[in-house]
C-alpha cells in the first residue's frame, strides 16, 4: 500500500508537526507513513482522510497483487 | 504525561540502586562487575532517552504514545522474548564450561534480556511496521 499523505499536505500548507497535532499522533509517525514505513489503523486513515477532505482511497493507493 | 514520570522514577530507582551495589563492592570489583555496571549505565541512559522524547512529544502537543509507538513496543516484546529463549539456553549451555555464580548467571541474562530488548526497539524504531 502506498500512500499520496505528502502530497497532500503541501497542497495545505502543513507542516508534519501541523498534521500530526490535527490527527492525534506524533510526529514520527507522520514521517514513517510519508516514507511508506508504516501502514496506518482505519482510524488514522479515517482521520487523515477527514483532514485532506478527499475519500481514503484517494490518500491511499491499494496494490490488489497478492491479496486474495 | 503519566508514562514519561514513570520511566524517570524508575531509572532514578535503577540508578540509586547499582549506586549502592557499587559503594558495597568497590573493594571487591572484579571485569565482569564493570561489564554488567556498564550495561546497566547504557539502559538507564536508553530509557532516559524514551522519558525525554515523550515529554519532547508532549510539549509539542502530541500524544506521548500512538499506535505506531505502540506497535513498535509489542513487536519489540514479541521478538525480544524469543531471543530471550534462546539466550538462556545458551546461558545454561555456558554454565557447564564457564564457571559461574548463581547470581552472575542470572544478573547476566536479565541484563542480556534488557539489551535485547533496547537493540530490538532500535531496529523497529528505524525501519517502521508495515501491517502486511
Amino acid at each position: 500500500m502506498n500512500n499520496r499523505i505528502r502530497e497532500f499536505r503541501a497542497r495545505h500548507n502543513l507542516t508534519q508537526e501541523e498534521l500530526a497535532r490535527k490527527v492525534n499522533v506524533r510526529r514520527e509517525t507522520i514521517v514513517f507513513l510519508e516514507k511508506n514505513k508504516y501502514n496506518p489503523s482505519l482510524r488514522l486513515a479515517y482521520d487523515l482522510s477527514r483532514v485532506f477532505s478527499v475519500p481514503i482511497e484517494e490518500l491511499f493507493l491499494f496494490d490488489d497483487s497478492g491479496t486474495n | 504525561m503519566k508514562r514519561p514520570v514513570i520511566i524517570f522514577i524508575v531509572a532514578a530507582l535503577v540508578i540509586i540502586s547499582t549506586g549502592l551495589w557499587f559503594y558495597n563492592s568497590m573493594q571487591g570489583f572484579n571485569s565482569m562487575d564493570l561489564l554488567q555496571f556498564g550495561v546497566i549505565f547504557m539502559l538507564v541512559a536508553f530509557a532516559l532517552f524514551l522519558g525525554i522524547k515523550r515529554l519532547r512529544s508532549v510539549k509539542r502537543g502530541e500524544p506521548a504514545e500512538d499506535e505506531l509507538s505502540k506497535k513498535v513496543l509489542q513487536r519489540t516484546a514479541a521478538i525480544s522474548y524469543y531471543i530471550s529463549l534462546y539466550i538462556w539456553v545458551f546461558l545454561i549451555w555456558l554454565k557447564d564450561r564457564v564457571t559461574f555464580d548463581t547470581e552472575e548467571l542470572l544478573g547476566t541474562g536479565i541484563l542480556a534480556m534488557a539489551v535485547t530488548f533496547g537493540i530490538t526497539w532500535l531496529v523497529l524504531n528505524y525501519r517502521g511496521i508495515r501491517n502486511e
